[in-house]
């Protein structure tokens, strides 16, 4: 019989818990609804320094406050977290962590998502009787786009931890000691991991800023939506931070079983121009010589009856949505094209070391493993077009195509966000939202469907693609069109391989992997 | 005995007996002396026995915790699953503190002797003494006598034939008080920053390369050899029945006579200062003392006559510590005393706790506009406010030992720190 | 100046050579020569983990050059399996490991407590004045470099000062003078 299975119970601010023998009190405190306030602490991150002192906790019994982020938790224990001890300690590590911080409130960018302001205000602890002349260090490059504000670091030392304990590269250090400690790379030697990003998401205070979001957005003025990176096949779970219709930023979000708390650096800048470039923003047919906008009910009832179903060839991506896709499948099928290919961009594989489910994977795209459950093929380099073909391009398949590409089709139905070069030989655009601009699922490498949520209004009169497509099916005969997602995913779920019994309500914010029948061709590592 | 000024008690046990005799740090010369006696008598008993002598003898900690020597090396596993180690803690960085660095100029070979005892005791087979970097003379009298040892059998493979090995390493610090502590002397050995870490782990489950360790300190291990060779009862005649056995006393500041000297646990405070070390000289009078290195609290003049033992110093309201008065006389300026203490303090400050790294540098800036008549009234709350604040929270005691003499300055020569008030 | 047969270097002293001496044998590479390759296998020698030779090794980097440089802290680095920043970060945390070059005679004057007590702070401006220097900075000719120092342990001596591997202890401002006289 092992301890580890062993339940013990406490009693922490009068809530009677039960965690497993091994827990500590700060994480038993988390079930009984307690968060005791922390800095050094950090979930994702194994080591505790227990150095920051600011979840000191009264424990009955022991003489003096201990540092509940390591203490383990014991049988009986009683714990308060908020007794006047407990909270008189709490409020002198504000009021000595505040002695050399600058007033740089108004221009940090941590401000309003900052655990100095947010503790300071819980514990009532506002200023400080300082009265000797501050400490200034100064601004310093860590990475080519991290800045780091020497005056601001509390030494908490999680960044240090995450390229120590995670990202496997003891790159970032701690120099000096006492009161002149700060942290530094080598001379000379800026940051360039991967993965180095997260330790701007880590810094509790508003030290480490990323140089491309500095001063753009204040945490009030930003809204915020769920998505899954778009930036390679593991689909990490982000948070979209968007201002003003721009994407400004791109955090991680916790999903354990896919990326932890964490994401790469090329995941971050995967959203950011996501919307911008030359969009396709009304539907556009070319019902003489040359390409005309159109409304919608027009195009797509144009479309609907020019559509024929001579020979043809489809190309569709792994950066489009699962529902896109699907209904892209079910159009071709309505007008018997059959077969499709994708390409998908290549590079190399990083392991973030500390969690290695977590890489930035080869397949730099999102939905390989979509495009391929709804009967797309991998293929290398774009096919030749037959001439007086029909061709149906999906996404962004067509974005490096020579311009003349297409030119010679019979019919070609381009549905995607940005007027490409090869766009322009286009018989119909019809114009999609960007996976930033809609609500959808993507597969990961492992069979992992996973939602994802619109965060960007899309331009003109642009729509997500399973929107539209619904409805161009309804006028070749098909079912009514849908307008919600939970309608397009609970189609697509019907008729799709893996996704039996799935519904969008029941996948969550943490996703759901594919049964047996859908698993990808290529096994999850 | 004592260096470089001696007594007249009859108290000069191998600790002391051979201070400023410079025949005794070369293994031939020990030999001649009676060195090495004991060890060839360690290397037969059991290691359990060995420990249980000198739990019996009551020998505590000589570098400030004063934490029962035997009951420490008790706390090591019986049944090693790989290696232990002995740390013997040499980085005396403690202001006022300047006995152990006689250990090691005088008696390096007595050093050993017990290291390898109490190696065997923990059943370690390899000891580390962590140096100061600053002590580089003695750190080359001690080197040379270790590879005398190492030439003589003493120490390395199969000592004095016994087929029992333990290798002596000298290992040399850089300049960092933190590094006494023991977590920080391991954290600092093992190749990293001297930053204390949290316990548990303890050392003797976790300590220098995740192994159990013991660390201790030179005037503990030294005495180990003639405990073992006399037995406990033998030490207990020095002493009291907490403290016992005899103690090296380092005393400076402004005193007639300052140096070290080997005493007995309990003797008072005032005879130490008074009788042995000559008092303060030109016939000035004492106004102030810190007892035990500058982190024990400060008595005055008038609470001087108290038992010179943990249990005494303890009772007086301050500390025994590593024994190393301080002395200030009437003439002295009391705030700047403590200005130039607290500046040690921010400058030894690791950094890892919010509560020293910043407390300790302010405690410091706060002191010295005091000093130059710039302090308010409401800096003295503040003093009083961070005495409490630095107290208990911290993973080391480095905090805390700012505050022990702060607060007895504070509470016991507030008129000097309100004549420099400016009103 | 002849050769000296010297006694090869037994592994339990290997790391502890003094690192502050006055004769340094500067090199630009620590362990390409025999010698560097010798202390750090001796070293190493008396360690399970290699990361423990570190301190014996910025202290054999400054016994040669003076000081310990990023270079040698590369180097040092490349030896022990540790990333530069890492050896940087133990480096800058000692106080006695020099990250500039200093004079030729580190004078470093105590003025904590007890040698506070007998006129330290005056011993070390003796020191500043007679040197021409100003704390920390380096002489014109080279010769010298006064800071202050924390307890030097040798409290019952106040004031003590060290010079590069040297104590001179019950130092008054009367006696620095002679002091300085004796360094070359």
């Amino acid at each position: 019989m092992t301890d580890a299975a062993k339940q013990i119970t406490l009693t922490i601010d009068g809530v009677e818990v039960s965690v497993e023998a091994g827990t500590t009190v700060l994480q038993a405190a988390e079930h009984a609804g307690v968060v005791v306030p922390h800095y050094c602490y950090h979930p994702g991150i194994p080591s505790r320094p227990a150095q920051c002192r600011m979840c000191l906790v009264e424990i009955e019994g022991q003489p003096k406050l201990q540092p509940s982020c390591v203490f383990p938790a014991g049988d009986g224990m009683v714990v308060h977290t908020t007794s006047e001890t407990a909270e008189t300690a709490r409020k002198s590590v504000i009021e000595f962590l505040l002695l050399n911080h600058p007033l740089d409130c108004p221009i940090c960018d941590a401000a309003g998502q900052c655990m100095l302001q947010d503790y300071a205000f819980e514990t009532g602890q506002l200023r400080s009787r300082y009265a000797e002349a501050k400490m200034v260090l100064g601004r310093d490059r860590v990475a080519e786009d991290i800045l780091y504000f020497g005056d601001r670091c509390i030494v908490c030392t999680r960044c240090v931890r995450f390229m120590e304990d995670i990202a496997g590269d003891n790159a970032l250090v701690v120099a000096q000691r006492g009161h002149k400690a700060y942290i530094d790379t080598f001379p000379g030697r800026d940051l360039d991991h991967a993965f180095r990003g997260n330790i701007v998401d880590v810094c509790p205070v508003g030290a480490l800023v990323h140089e491309d979001f500095v001063f753009k957005a204040r945490a009030w003025d930003m809204d915020s939506s769920p998505g899954i990176c778009p930036g390679c096949s593991t689909g990490c779970n982000i948070e979209v931070n968007v201002k003003e219709n721009q994407v400004v930023r791109t955090k991680p979000r916790l999903n354990p079983d896919v990326n932890s708390y964490w994401m790469c650096d090329h995941g971050r800048r995967s959203l950011v121009m996501s919307n911008r470039g030359v969009r396709a923003e009304a539907p556009m047919v070319r019902q003489g010589g040359e390409l005309e906008p159109a409304s919608w009910n027009e195009a797509l009832a144009w479309v609907a009856g020019e559509l024929g179903d001579s020979n043809g060839i489809a190309l569709a991506s792994a950066g489009v949505s699962n529902e896109a896709l699907f209904y892209t499948r079910a159009l071709l099928d309505r007008i018997g094209v059959e077969g499709g290919t994708f390409q998908v961009e290549q590079g190399d594989e990083v392991t973030l070391s500390g969690f290695p489910k977590l890489k930035l994977r080869a397949d730099r795209a999102p939905n390989a493993a979509g495009a391929e459950l709804h009967r797309f093929t991998r293929a290398d380099g774009l096919p030749e077009v037959p001439n007086g073909a029909t061709l149906v391009v999906l996404g962004d398949a067509i974005s490096n195509a020579p311009a003349d590409y297409g030119a010679n089709a019979g019919f070609f139905l381009y549905i995607g966000s940005h007027l490409f070069p090869a766009a322009r030989n286009a018989t119909a655009i019809l114009p999609a939202a960007t996976v930033a601009e809609t609500d959808g699922t993507f597969v990961n490498y492992e069979g992992r469907v996973q939602r994802f949520h619109r965060a960007l209004r899309a331009p003109g009169v642009a729509r997500p693609a399973w929107m539209f497509l619904s409805r161009l099916l309804e006028q070749l005969g098909g079912e009514p069109g849908v307008r919600e997602i939970g309608d397009a995913f609970a189609a697509m779920a019907t008729g799709t391989a893996g996704l039996e019994g799935m519904s969008w309500a029941g996948l969550g914010l943490r996703g759901e992997l594919l049964s047996e029948a859908g698993q990808p061709a290529v096994a999850a590592e | 005995m004592g260096y470089p000024y001696s007594h007249d008690l009859e108290v000069g046990t191998q600790l002391s007996r051979h201070f400023g005799d410079e025949r005794a740090r070369t293994l031939e010369g020990w030999k001649e002396l009676g060195g090495y006696a004991t060890l060839p008598k360690a290397l037969e008993m059991d290691p359990d026995a060995i420990t249980e002598v000198v739990k019996n003898s009551g020998l505590r900690g000589r570098g400030g915790a004063g934490f029962p020597t035997g009951v420490k090396w008790s706390f090591m596993p019986k049944e090693p699953n790989g290696p232990h180690y002995l740390c013997c803690n040499a980085d005396e960085s403690e202001p006022g503190a300047f006995k152990d660095r006689e250990i090691l100029r005088w008696v390096p070979h007595l050093l050993i002797e017990g290291c390898l005892i109490a190696a065997r005791a923990i059943r370690a087979e390899h000891v580390y003494i962590y140096v100061r970097g600053e002590y580089f003379p003695y750190t080359a009298i001690l080197r040379n006598a270790v590879v005398e040892a190492y030439e003589g059998g003493y120490a390395g493979d199969d000592i004095l034939g016994s087929g029992w090995s333990c290798d002596v390493t000298v290992h040399l610090g850089a300049g960092a008080y933190i590094a006494g502590e023991e977590t920080g002397l391991m954290s600092s050995l093992m190749g990293g920053r001297a930053e204390p870490w949290i316990k548990p782990p303890f050392p003797a489950q976790s300590g220098a390369f995740g192994r159990p360790t013991t660390v201790n300190n030179v005037e503990t291990l030294a005495a180990v050899p003639m405990i073992v060779a006399e037995g406990s009862d033998w030490y207990r005649q020095w002493g009291t029945e907490k403290s016992p056995g005899t103690k090296l006393w380092c005393c400076s500041g402004h005193l007639e006579r300052p140096g070290t000297y080997e005493l007995p646990l309990g003797m008072k405070l005032s005879d130490v200062i008074y009788e042995i070390c000559g008092g303060a000289p030109g016939g000035k009078k004492v106004k102030a003392v810190i007892p035990g290195g500058s982190s024990t609290a400060m008595l005055t003049a008038d609470e001087l006559d108290c038992p010179g033992c943990y249990e005494g110093l303890a009772e007086a309201g301050s500390a025994l510590g590593t024994a190393s008065p301080i002395v200030m006389n009437e003439d002295t300026n009391i705030v700047q005393a403590m200005r130039r203490i607290a500046q040690f303090y921010a400058h030894e400050s690791c950094g890892q706790c919010v509560q020293c790294r910043e407390g300790t540098s302010w405690t410091a800036k706060i002191l010295h506009r005091i000093e130059i008549g710039e302090g308010t009234a409401e800096d003295l709350d503040t003093l009083y406010h961070l005495c409490e604040q630095m107290t208990g929270r911290t993973i080391c005691p480095l905090a805390d030992s700012v505050v022990f003499p702060l607060l007895s300055s504070l509470d016991k020569f507030k008129d000097e720190y309100e004549a420099l008030i400016k009103r | 100046m002849g050769e000296q047969v010297k006694k090869p270097l037994h592994p339990a002293a290997a790391s502890s050579q003094p690192f502050q001496v006055t004769d340094l044998r500067p090199t630009e590479r620590l362990f390409d020569d025999p010698e560097g390759r010798d202390r750090l296998d001796k070293a190493l020698s008396r360690y399970p983990e290699k990361r423990a030779a570190l301190l014996p090794m910025l202290g054999y980097a400054q016994e040669r050059n003076g000081w310990v440089s990023d270079e040698n802290m590369t180097e040092i680095a490349g030896e022990l399996d540790l990333t530069p920043a890492y050896v940087r970060s133990v480096a800058t945390f000692y106080t006695m490991y020099n990250k500039h070059p200093v004079g030729r005679h580190l004078i470093q004057v105590c003025t904590c407590i007890s040698c506070h007590l007998n006129e330290g702070q005056e011993v070390f401006e003796q020191f500043l004045s007679e040197t021409g220097t100003r704390a920390g900075e380096v002489s014109e000719d080279g010769r010298y470099t006064v800071i202050e120092a924390e307890c030097l342990g040798a409290c019952g001596f106040a004031t003590a000062v060290q010079i590069n591997d040297r104590y001179f202890e019950s130092v008054t401002p009367g006696k620095v003078s002679a002091i300085l006289d004796e360094l070359d």
